[in-house]
């Protein structure tokens, strides 16, 4: 298991170096650099865009760049934000810590609701089986970020004393942190649970068939402890697969509401960055978010090990 | 009140004298110092100041729709960055709500002669960090602005400077190497003619000026902080202790931070946004805008078939100018455009002849026929500002406008950044993008010279048009002014270089009724929170 694990965890150096590539590739790819895009319709000669380009670096070849850019890692050093002039660490990790609370109460909340709901489409059938799966298509069809809007919206003109945007940080106030993120983390769960609660009610509705269900019935078991110790737990191999998956769009889903929500995340840092082309900040969100993702890969792989007995890694 | 100690001042004009010993001080000289100060004394202050006595402290929360980016005025060429310079700086002169040029830093200048100008500077100014404002701080901010190893975008502005000297501790004089109309409108716009300190580093993040406001604290994304300078000149000013400016990128959690409170102001880019919250939120004031800024399709002019003049002629006539300003902007104040937007020298009022500004599909079809397009022409793609949804709406009229004259284009909304570096490539055949607010019209159509690095992006070659913009530049007369800038105007549209379509106010602002002293200049900054209070 150990071994299985650190194997793993070895396998993510060469993944994150290609990904390091493709995300310093990618935004050199795309037309229009930071000083272009800072300048706007500014009427800037095209020797003070080089001025600008030449004390950011942007002068030298993209090889170059790139080994600079590796070189500043290898030492824990991510770069400068063009726009800020900062350490683009310093800026990142508490942004992190924003996003990852935003993901993880977005995550329960996506987890309790599509378990749920899954649970009591599959198991009550009927008019609840309608009624669900009718409102996971609604939902399926409605991008997050225009629930997102509408939240906003709707709550800025029926309740502006809830103050949505005020964003309270931690440890300033906790209560009053975890009350600001409630609304967003809803807004950005509710996708995710569409998926969480189709697959629960799939899963259920498989193990519920299977034979040993039926015994479980033949010997008098009560209903409850059928649900609780065969069904569920059985069902919940896929599930947790879904929702570990899930983490990449939780992440993704979080640029534009935090966007929408102003909450200073890793996602609204992100979105920010590549309007203004702010390479050095991009190419550290897109890495940190890719070894996020694949911690969580080798994590979900560990979880199965716990609620599957036939899952073992040697 | 302030007003009073810099009008009532005789005193610049003859200090300035008397140090420099001047015989040669011109009675048109004396008399545009005296037209300054009559300006100043009808500033609309008894407008802005009214609703009752000034109230000292609080904090003002403007939402902004985007951070600053880097906040040394010399350098910056960020828009978004203007919001806090302008707080921040102030320069040698300024523009009054009027948005006519007043003396700022300088108690007042004179000409000698037209290549000359001579300032008496305020004496006892501080920087925010102590430091003694002087003369020496303006010989250094324009030599830094005039080095080309600094990349000013103000450098094209002041080109005209051939050499700044300290006279005295208070006493600067600027020799231009022409005579130039634009000079003092530079100077009085922010941040191009701010002022910085002598040997004070790292202005772009740690900011020092003269301005009403001290820079306090920064966290990208969330908040700017400013608190009152308690050394500010301007006497009982500034009367708000703390300025916060909070971010929200997207106009629909702006709108819904005014309508909620979490902030006190904001400027929306949409006029029917703004008139939906306004008529649909409680004690909101939202001011009336000034048209400041035209929608321009640009064409390549270099390049098949937009090098035929009569294709494009038949695209200005196949366009119906007056329908896409009610479709876009309804009844919001905006007007038909052309070049200089109205509230500059030689702008146009939105209702005099231009030539191919009236709707004739018949006559576009017959200039396509004759430059050999008889049954119609594709123009291919037709690039627009994705995230600006004013622009987009505009195009989408004018696709169906020009289709009706059986010219087809394919709308391409873009991401803002490529499109601009396509456009300054020339790498388009037809673009629109707004330019950003300049205070002198030559900033907008020197762009069209075959010497600015612009106009040879679109093959501009129009040595009509070259002379005419140089020209008009050294024209110190306003009324001869504005008559060479509409000539200018009538020249690019019978050319027809470019289709300006409608002009309108920059941005919508809007602030909360308890909000007082407040007045929106038609530039883009906010520059009379200076003057603004909070009532209970």
């Amino acid at each position: 298991m150990t071994r299985i694990v650190l194997v793993r965890l070895a396998w993510m150096l060469p993944i994150l170096f290609g990904v390091s590539v493709v995300a310093f590739a990618l935004m050199r790819a795309l037309p229009g650099d930071f000083a272009q895009a800072a300048a706007g319709t500014t009427d800037l000669s095209p020797e003070a865009l080089d001025t600008i380009r030449r004390g950011l670096g942007l002068d030298k070849p993209i090889w170059a760049q790139y080994l600079l850019w590796l070189g500043g890692l290898a030492s824990g050093d991510f770069g400068s934000s063009f726009v800020t002039h900062k350490p683009v660490l310093g800026e990142l990790l508490p942004r992190l810590a924003v996003t990852a609370e935003l993901t993880l109460m977005a995550g329960a909340m996506a987890m309790v609701l599509g378990v749920f709901t899954g649970l009591a489409s599959a198991r009550l059938r009927g008019r609840t089986d309608w009624f669900v799966r009718g409102f996971n298509g609604l939902l399926l069809a409605v991008p997050n970020f225009v629930v997102a809007t509408l939240i906003v919206l709707l709550a800025g003109l029926y309740f502006p004393e809830l103050g949505i945007f005020n964003y309270t940080p931690f440890f300033t106030d906790p209560l009053g942190n975890l009350g600001s993120m409630l609304l967003p983390a809803f807004a950005l769960a509710l996708a995710v649970s569409v998926t969480i609660s189709e697959n629960t009610r799939a899963a259920v509705l498989e193990v519920s068939s299977q034979d040993f269900v039926m015994v479980a019935r033949a010997k008098g078991l009560r209903p409850g402890a059928i649900l609780r110790n065969y069904l569920v737990r059985n069902a919940l191999t896929p599930v947790i697969t879904v929702t570990g998956l899930q983490l990449a769009s939780l992440l993704g889903g979080s640029i534009l509401i935090e966007t929408i929500f102003t909450i200073p995340g890793m996602g609204q840092y992100l979105f920010d960055s590549i309007t203004s082309r702010d390479y050095p900040v991009i190419q550290a969100i897109v890495l940190v978010a890719a070894v996020i993702v694949l911690l969580v890969n080798v994590l979900v792989d560990v979880a199965y090990a716990r609620v599957d007995a036939r899952v073992s890694y040697g | 009140m302030m007003r009073n100690s810099l009008s009532a001042d005789p005193s610049p004009l003859d200090e300035a004298q008397t140090v420099l010993d001047m015989a040669t001080v011109r009675r048109r000289d004396a008399l545009r110092l005296a037209l300054a100060g009559a300006a100043m004394a009808v500033t609309p202050f008894a407008h802005a100041q009214s609703g009752g006595t000034p109230k000292r402290g609080g904090t003002l929360t403007i939402g902004a729709d985007a951070d600053p980016i880097g906040l040394d005025p010399t350098t910056v060429t960020a828009y978004s960055s203007y919001d806090f310079t302008a707080l921040l700086y102030t320069g040698l002169l300024r523009w009054n709500a009027e948005m006519k040029v007043e003396p700022d830093l300088a108690t007042g200048y004179i000409t000698p002669d037209e290549t000359t100008y001579i300032f008496r500077l305020r004496q006892g100014v501080k920087f925010h960090n102590g430091q003694p404002f002087s003369a020496e701080d303006v010989k250094y901010t324009f030599d830094r602005i005039l080095d080309p190893a600094t990349a000013s975008p103000s450098l094209n502005l002041f080109s005209a400077i051939k050499a700044v000297t300290v006279v005295d501790a208070y006493t600067v004089k600027f020799e231009l190497k022409t005579p130039s109309a634009t000079f003092l409108s530079y100077l009085a716009t922010n941040p191009n003619g701010s002022i910085v300190p002598k040997g004070v580093a790292d202005l772009k993040t740690k900011p020092v000026g003269t301005g009403p406001f001290v820079f306090e604290s920064y966290e990208p994304n969330q908040q700017f902080t400013l608190k009152a300078n308690p050394d500010y000149y301007e006497e009982k000013q500034p009367y708000l202790a703390t300025v916060v400016f909070k971010f929200f990128k997207d106009q629909g959690s702006l709108a819904s931070a005014i309508r909620s409170k979490a902030i006190d102001m904001t400027w929306f880019k949409d006029p029917k946004v703004s008139a939906q919250i306004v008529k649909t939120t409680r004690d909101l004031v939202s001011a009336p805008g000034k048209t400041s800024r035209t929608f321009p399709v640009w064409m390549n002019v270099k390049t098949k078939p937009f090098d035929d003049v009569r294709v494009r002629r038949a695209l200005s006539l196949a366009s119906n100018r007056t329908a896409c300003l009610q479709t876009v902007l309804g009844s919001t104040g905006g007007k038909v455009g052309a070049m200089v937007p109205e509230s500059q020298v030689g702008g146009y009022d939105g209702v005099s002849a231009m030539p191919y500004y009236k709707h004739d599909v018949a006559a576009a079809k017959k200039l396509l026929a004759e430059a050999g397009h008889p049954n119609g022409i594709d123009l291919g793609d037709y690039i627009v500002v994705a995230a600006n949804a004013l622009d987009v709406q505009c195009a989408q009229v004018l696709q169906q406008q020009w289709a009706a004259a059986g010219i087809k284009v394919n709308l391409k909304p873009m991401e803002t950044a490529p499109l601009i570096s396509m456009w300054l490539k020339g790498e388009f055949g037809l673009l629109s993008v707004a330019l950003s607010w300049s205070p002198d019209p030559d900033a907008i159509v020197s762009r069209l010279t075959s010497g600015h690095s612009h106009g040879k992006a679109m093959g501009m070659d129009d040595a009509q048009l070259d002379k005419m913009v140089i020209d008009a530049r050294a024209i110190l007369d306003y009324g001869k002014r504005a008559a060479a800038y509409q000539q200018i105007q009538k020249h690019i549209a019978e050319q027809a270089y470019v289709l300006q379509i409608y002009q309108y106010p920059l941005r919508w602002e809007a602030w909360r009724g308890h909000v007082k002293g407040y007045v929106p200049l038609a530039a883009n900054i906010r520059s009379f929170v200076r003057t603004t209070w909070i009532a209970s």
